[in-house]
């Protein structure tokens, strides 16, 4: 009788994985035919490429001020690029992007800021994914009051504009990274939740869940063996564009002085820093905003690509 | 039938509800009035009478008078007098050289005594002056603009532009656009970095600003916060200030986030002011020596603490989070000390600042109100100033007291050498610098200056058109000056309300205003104002004695019914005169 009740789900979730490695293949067919998600791939490449390497490849301290060094060379605070190649004077020391406001190197925090960017992005939708996950999967399963009790929260949760909601957070909070993080991870939760949720609910009066209830299986072996797994493709899309709006939301609650504080070389906090010298030293501005749109850009792409090669009623057209 | 029953329903429901809301207090009043008679009773007066003084009025008025029935309240003022309908006597208690300096000052504007008393020092007074001056207020549309207009009975020189709006931005590049783009005809605080570009565009023309300021970096000994433990305090160590004070690179902050013409901070301060610099000069920087001493004093690993700021231009600084983030990087390179930043809203930190809740280290500044050593030393560390540092310094506030009463500069140095001193010796602060600060206008204005106070007389100004537009850094937190502190309200109620005396436009000699003309006893403690006759206010009433008393009584009286404004601090007259009549006891 045991054998019995436990060999089916063992079978059943084979079965799933067969399945879902042709679906894994199929959708990374799909995904490198479109031009845009390969650029999409090739920037966060790049991104995660200086993010693992920032400190072998930073010239320059992203945090440490030059000020004190009294430097033979004459650097001014907020000087202009100066590369060789483009005409700067060999003796003068090269920085890429230019000096910032408290003479740090702008090139070597633009690298740091690139792992602190995707960490931040990274972070949160784990974060928010693992709770909306627990939370949506609860509701769509056991449905009644815990449904209820738990949807109407995230309904009020999306009521408020998001960014309002996390500056309220963080205000209560105090400002900081990691209270940042913690309050774009909680304003970005109903999103997932709702998923999750829709897709328990379409998953769960299927067959082989049927199957595994009548062999005994319990609920936590339905919920994450059965359901799970087969609800994955919405909320990995979901995640892919939400790492994107994450990134956003970041970069906004740091340029209001609200998330990374000095010297943390953020994009946004350094965006922030430098906003009234648009016209003096538009560089310190211009790299910074441009990171964060390519960033974005990058994450935005790969989703709508994923979402076009992950949809089922796409599959069987092209393939 | 049914919609009728659920009707009825719900009125009976609503009539119950207001029944019991309106019942409820009827049956619960004897409740209240017998407990205490049962129990609460004597507690409840025992208590009062071993805490409380019953309040005794210190105040003597009469219809013509306002006078202290003794000087032991520890104040300066003894009595104001309306003699006759144009004369004003001002009786001290210890004589004071810098009067005249500080009763120009715009806290002490007069405003028509019948509309304090109508409005009770709230309401319109907070946004409608009714002053003397060139210019009345016409319109404030909060977070806008205040809108002025010519005031056509003025007795001096009339404006010469019929219409002027007050306009803010708090971003350096936002005011540069503006006045590039012709829609403001002046704006203040250019940013360090935009004063090149304004020197080189021939349609703009730059004015320096005098650097009568300080800036500084402020440690606070007794933070007024719940639950806040003071033993863990290292701000409480004089050494561990003075190590600070010796471990922070100045010139390096001077040199690099201050605009040409600033000067690293000696003194608190400027030299400028007659015996500003008297005294040893400021420790060198030593970060060994500073080392050494934060070990001493037991910190040999350095401590965390926080930077508190406000990110706003001010004539003393511009770009504070450069500033506030080179400060993070020198205390942890020269005594590794961990201070992380902490941006707060302007307003709020200047309430955090007066009532001594700043826990960490802040960054502030102060502008000179009037070009005496008492508006720098004795508004912060006298015995009237506010808690911002912590407790206070007793032997500087006797020194500091003892120089106020003091006449003649010569006869003041010693004692101002001494109070120098100290304040090095005790370090409530770092003086960092005395910064230059630059005004742009439009090339077509005439009369165009600054003002070392900050206080820039716009009617003496024209740009050839009907209204003149000036943008400043910030909006006021009220029009009602008496009980204001912030740069950015004192020039818009410049513009409004006038004082008995004023400054020299553009400068800081002190003129004649509402008062004609003045004298004073041989020992400076009688100061007789001869009012100017034919004055009208905005409102069309006559300007008279009466509203002069009316207008300084409020402010020295603490138990004067209309001693109530804006935060009803009245933070000037305090730290300028030393104390308030009928003070509340100190808690």
């Amino acid at each position: 009788m045991t054998t019995l009740t436990a060999t089916p789900p063992k079978l059943d979730s084979e079965a799933l994985t067969l399945k879902s490695t042709s679906l894994w293949q199929i959708t990374w067919h799909r995904l490198f035919r479109r031009k845009s998600s390969i650029v999409g791939i090739i920037i966060l490449g790049l991104l995660v490429l200086i993010a693992l390497t920032a400190q072998w490849i930073a010239p320059y301290s992203p945090i440490l001020s030059m000020l004190d060094a009294k430097p033979p060379q004459d650097i001014q605070r907020r000087s202009a690029p100066c590369i060789y190649l483009l005409g700067c004077p060999k003796d003068q020391p090269q920085h890429l992007m230019g000096t910032d406001g408290n003479l740090r190197d702008e090139f070597s925090r633009m690298l740091y800021g690139a792992r602190l960017s995707l960490m931040i992005g990274l972070s949160t939708v784990v974060f928010a994914i693992i709770i909306g996950t627990i939370l949506g999967a609860l509701a769509g399963y056991f449905g009644g009051w815990i449904d209820n009790l738990i949807m109407r929260v995230m309904d009020v949760l999306l009521a408020f504009p998001s960014l309002l909601l996390a500056i309220a957070i963080v205000t209560v909070l105090g400002p900081g990274l990691i209270n940042a993080l913690l309050a774009i991870g909680i304003v970005s939760i109903p999103a997932y939740a709702r998923v999750m949720r829709a897709s328990v609910l379409s998953v769960r009066e299927m067959d082989f869940v049927s199957a595994t209830r009548s062999l005994g299986g319990n609920t936590y072996e339905i919920l994450f063996k059965c359901i799970l797994p087969n609800a994955l493709t919405p909320l990995i899309v979901q995640g892919t564009l939400g790492i994107a709006s994450a990134i956003l939301d970041a970069a906004a609650l740091s340029f209001l002085g609200l998330g990374a504080q000095p010297p943390t070389p953020e994009w946004g906090s350094m965006l922030g820093a430098e906003r009234n010298q648009v016209f003096t030293a538009p560089h310190l501005v211009f790299y910074p905003g441009l990171a964060i749109m390519l960033t974005v850009l990058s994450f935005n792409l790969i989703g709508d690509g994923l979402r076009d090669a992950l949809d089922p009623r796409l599959v069987h057209v092209s393939s | 039938m049914k919609r009728k029953l659920s009707i009825l329903l719900s009125l009976v429901v609503l009539a119950s509800m207001l029944l019991a809301a309106c019942g409820g207090g009827a049956t619960e009043a004897p409740a209240a009035t017998e407990a205490p008679v049962v129990t609460e009773a004597p507690v409840a007066t025992e208590a009062p009478v071993a805490t409380e003084v019953p309040f005794v009025d210190h105040a003597v008025v009469t219809d013509t008078s306002y006078s202290a029935d003794s000087c032991d309240y520890g104040g300066e003022f003894k009595s104001i007098e309306a003699v006759d309908a144009l004369t004003v006597k001002i009786t001290l208690c210890v004589p004071d050289p810098a009067f005249p300096s500080k009763i120009a000052f715009s806290s002490f504007a007069i405003q028509p005594s019948e509309y304090i008393e109508a409005n009770g020092g709230n309401g319109a007074l907070l946004e409608q002056p009714i002053g003397t001056g060139p210019y009345s207020v016409v319109a404030w549309e909060r977070g806008s603009q205040i809108v002025f207009k010519a005031f056509p009975e003025y007795w001096g020189d009339k404006a010469l532009v019929p219409n002027l709006v007050f306009k803010w931005g708090s971003e350096s590049a936002q005011r540069l656009v503006e006045i590039q783009s012709g829609s403001v005809d002046g704006i203040d605080n250019v940013g360090t970095d935009d004063i090149a570009v304004v020197q080189a565009d021939s349609n703009l023309q730059l004015k320096a600003r005098e650097a009568l300021n300080v800036m500084y970096f402020g440690f606070n000994t007794d933070p007024q916060v719940t639950g806040w433990d003071n033993t863990k305090n290292p701000f409480t160590d004089e050494k561990v200030r003075q190590a600070i004070a010796m471990g922070i690179d100045r010139k390096r902050i001077v040199d690099n986030f201050y605009p040409v013409g600033s000067t690293v901070a000696d003194y608190f301060t400027p030299c400028a002011i007659p015996n500003g610099c008297v005294g040893d000069a400021w420790y060198t920087f030593d970060p060994a020596a500073a080392k050494a001493l934060l070990a001493e004093a037991g910190y040999p690993d350095g401590f965390t603490t926080t930077i508190q700021y406000r990110d706003k231009d001010r004539s003393y600084i511009s770009g504070q989070t450069n500033v506030a983030t080179d400060l993070q990087a020198q205390l942890k390179e020269n005594l590794n000390i961990d201070a992380t930043l902490e941006v707060m809203e302007s307003g709020a930190f200047l309430d955090a600042a007066d009532s001594g809740q700043l826990t960490g280290m802040y960054i502030l500044g102060w502008g000179a109100d009037y070009p005496d050593q008492t508006n720098f030393l004795d508004y912060h560390f006298g015995a009237g100033a506010s808690i911002q540092f912590g407790t206070k310094f007793d032997d500087l506030t006797a020194v500091l007291k003892q120089a106020a009463s003091t006449s003649g500069d010569e006869a003041r140095k010693p004692l101002y050498e001494q109070a120098n001193n100290l304040v090095k010796q005790h370090v409530p602060m770092v003086p960092i610098s005395h910064g230059a600060s630059a005004v742009a206008y439009l090339a077509n204005v005439t009369g165009a200056h600054t003002s070392p106070l900050g206080n820039e007389k716009f009617s003496v100004m024209d740009n050839g058109k009907d209204t003149f537009v000036w943008m400043q850094n910030g909006e006021p937190p009220s029009l009602y000056c008496a009980d204001e502190t912030d740069g950015e309200a004192f020039r818009a109620c410049e513009q409004v309300t006038e004082a008995l005396l004023s400054y020299a436009t553009g400068g800081t000699a002190v003129e004649p205003a509402l008062a004609e003309s003045y004298e004073a006893n041989a020992d400076l403690t009688v100061w007789t104002f001869h009012l100017r006759p034919g004055v009208k206010f905005h409102d069309g009433s006559d300007f008279d004695a009466r509203d002069v008393l009316v207008s300084l009584a409020l402010q020295w009286d603490a138990h004067n019914a209309l001693h109530t404004g804006n935060t009803g601090a009245f933070t000037y007259f305090s730290a300028l005169f030393g104390a308030y009549l009928n003070a509340p006891p100190a808690q």
